[in-house]
């Protein structure tokens, strides 16, 4: 893909160039030339870069790259860590797009939801934890509504004879499965970033708590 | 008050100006795919691009306008 694209702007470029260079009257033909150094080729190396680009956004890398969310990126890729985040990171289903796997919306228009979301993040990164230092901005973000419980049910489904014979999980089935119990929550499975938890807890039901 | 757009040669010559400067944005966000090359690829880099090819529809459209007018003018004389 990446190829592809670089190719293209490649040619594209090199036409252009050409065309510049030369300056000479523009004619049909140097036209035609046109339509491929101004058309075709950008619009497959555009095509290709955003393919490229979507899937980026969908990386931990991606994630990381705002200096707020170096600690969540760095706690996944530590190979010692044991939260929930992080051992879900050393999965190879998850690996390297741990967080949009926990975090996107599962829904029908799950894709397009979650990407409105990630604008909302960089609109509120740039506007106001751009120079916010680590050590506050741990505590300072929080999960606008808590992670459904059913984003962890699309693979943990809750109804395995074996998840279903641990005494917690059969006492507080309905409000796991109505969310409202949070899976990750201190009590349960503990937070999936606990090293942010530091001084401004969530309750049980994942919401902050005041 | 009617917008006046440059000859076509020179609405090309900067449309292929627009198209180089959008092709390394959009190129540079396969690199380092972090935010703001990505971000800057998406918007700048895709504007510009779309920008720089929509001049090029416009002084084609012109100049096959301007050619069927002629046309048309010539005819009687023939
Ligand atoms: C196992 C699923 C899971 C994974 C993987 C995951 N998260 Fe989370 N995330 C949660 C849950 C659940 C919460 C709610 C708070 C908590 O439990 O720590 C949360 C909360 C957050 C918050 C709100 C602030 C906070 O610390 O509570 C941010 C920001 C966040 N996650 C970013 C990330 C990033 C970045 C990654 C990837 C490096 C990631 N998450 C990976 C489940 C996950
Ligand atoms: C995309 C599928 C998927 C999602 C979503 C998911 N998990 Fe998991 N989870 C797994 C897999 C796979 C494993 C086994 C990991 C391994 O051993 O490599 C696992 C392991 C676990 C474990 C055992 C970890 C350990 O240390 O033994 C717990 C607890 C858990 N998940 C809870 C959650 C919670 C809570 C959520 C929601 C915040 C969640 N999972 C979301 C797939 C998922």
């Amino acid at each position: 893909m990446e190829w592809a694209s670089v190719t293209s702007a490649a040619i594209a470029a090199a036409i252009l160039v050409v065309h510049l260079l030369r300056r000479r009257s523009v004619t049909g033909t140097s036209k035609v030339w046109l339509l491929m150094g101004l058309g075709v080729f950008p619009i497959l190396t555009a095509g290709t870069a955003n393919i490229a680009g979507f899937e980026a956004t969908q990386s931990r890398k991606f994630c990381g790259s705002c200096h707020v969310m170096i600690p969540h990126a760095e706690d996944s890729g530590d190979p010692k860590s044991l939260s929930l985040a992080a051992t879900h990171a050393r999965n190879e289903y998850f690996g390297e797009k741990n967080c949009y796997t926990c975090h996107k919306d599962y829904g029908m228009y799950g894709y397009v939801l979650t990407k409105l979301g990630g604008m909302r993040h960089v609109y509120l990164y740039v506007t106001e934890y751009r120079t916010m230092p680590l050590e506050e901005s741990k505590h300072a973000i929080r999960i606008l509504k808590p992670l459904p419980n059913a984003n962890c049910m699309h693979c943990h489904t809750t109804n395995a004879p074996d998840w279903l014979r641990v005494p917690d999980h059969a006492s507080s089935l309905a409000s796991v499965r109505d969310g409202k119990l949070s899976c990750a929550s201190a009590g349960c499975h503990g937070f999936a970033h606990p090293m942010t938890k530091l001084g401004k807890e969530l309750a049980s039901d994942g919401r902050i708590s005041r | 008050m009617k917008l006046r757009l440059p000859p076509s040669e020179r609405l090309l010559r900067i449309a292929c100006v627009l198209a180089l400067a959008a092709l390394p944005l959009m190129v540079w966000s396969l690199f380092d795919p972090t935010v703001w090359p990505v971000l800057i690829a998406l918007s700048v880099g895709q504007g510009l691009g779309t920008l720089s090819f929509v001049l090029f529809l416009v002084a084609v459209g012109r100049d096959l306008h301007v050619q069927r007018k002629l046309a048309t003018r010539i005819r009687p004389l023939d």
